[in-house]
């Protein structure tokens, strides 16, 4: 039944998948930011090559996105060593076992999307500079 | 009896989960089509660039809200026997409620400002019919955020 599936699965099951898609999800939302980011910059440095290093700055940011995701599964890991460690009732762990899930669900997908859009906006920076170089900054704003 | 506070709980933080969540695409999706159309114009027009940072700010406005709403419904889920269904599906109603207006505002705002400052460049008389699209696009985030915030109680 539906109540099985969602409240009987063990809370510690629910954690880990909130730690993973912490993890994951801001992982593919960086990795798809870079790709994007990189193959524009790679095509637009063929007719102008001096943009190269100013706009590796935009694959940075990508970067970091990951980098908040793999802060965020560490610290919600942390939490589950400690609560190994204290026996609870089931409704309690059922409690701290959707919270830790809901919170890897929000870091997770906003990091995906974050690290889309920043992909899209460091590709466009990285066309425009090839072509008007005092964009640039301006661009960086957004 | 202990009450069936880890069950609610469930939806209680899914709330929280959706206002953030969907905010951000929403915020991102507007940021990311802004962008584009700045980048397009900033390439023969780099002095409109200022005016034109205007779309993407009230995308980010979006974000502020689903964050606003977010950290309000996380302070109201508490771990004790008194947080009845009736609070858990609420705050999953204020969260969806949020994140959902806000995904729809962000969408416009991507959309009518990519588009309004491709055209604001060439003609700058349109900056006033842009901003004034935008601010009905971002009202539309703002009735999320009104109600959600009365959900939430």
């Amino acid at each position: 039944s539906w109540h099985d599936i969602f409240f009987n699965t063990s809370p510690y099951a629910w954690a880990y998948w909130g730690i993973a898609l912490s993890l994951g999800a801001s992982i593919i939302g960086a990795a798809w930011g870079i790709l994007i980011t990189g193959a524009s910059l790679l095509g637009a440095s063929v007719k102008a090559p001096r943009i190269r290093s100013k706009n590796l700055v935009s694959i940075i940011f990508c970067e970091a996105v990951a980098i908040y995701g793999v802060i965020m599964a560490i610290i919600l890991q942390g939490k589950m060593n400690e609560a190994e460690i204290v026996p609870a009732t089931h409704q309690e762990l059922l409690f701290d076992g959707f919270a830790i899930f809901w919170t890897g669900v929000s870091v997770g997908l906003s990091n995906l999307v974050c690290g889309i859009c920043v992909g899209v906006t460091g590709s466009v920076c990285a066309i425009s500079d090839a072509q008007t170089p005092e964009t640039f900054v301006k661009i960086l704003v957004v | 009896g202990e009450g069936n506070y880890g069950e609610n709980a469930f939806f209680g933080y899914m709330g929280v989960s959706a206002a953030l969540v969907l905010a951000n695409v929403g915020a991102a999706y507007g940021t990311a089509k802004a962008g584009n159309g700045i980048a397009g114009i900033g390439i023969w027009k780099p002095e409109a660039i200022m005016k034109c940072l205007i779309p993407v700010v009230m995308a980010g406005i979006l974000g502020i809200y689903g964050m606003i709403v977010s950290v309000i419904i996380i302070q109201k889920v508490k771990k004790d026997v008194a947080y009845e269904a009736f609070y858990g599906f609420s705050h999953m109603a204020a969260g969806l409620c949020c994140g959902m207006s806000s995904l729809a505002a962000g969408y416009a705002i991507g959309k009518v400002g990519e588009q309004g400052v491709r055209s604001m460049a060439q003609r700058d008389s349109i900056f006033v019919g842009m901003i004034l699209i935008l601010i009905f696009a971002e009202a539309l985030g703002l009735y999320g955020l009104i109600v959600s915030l009365i959900l939430a109680q």
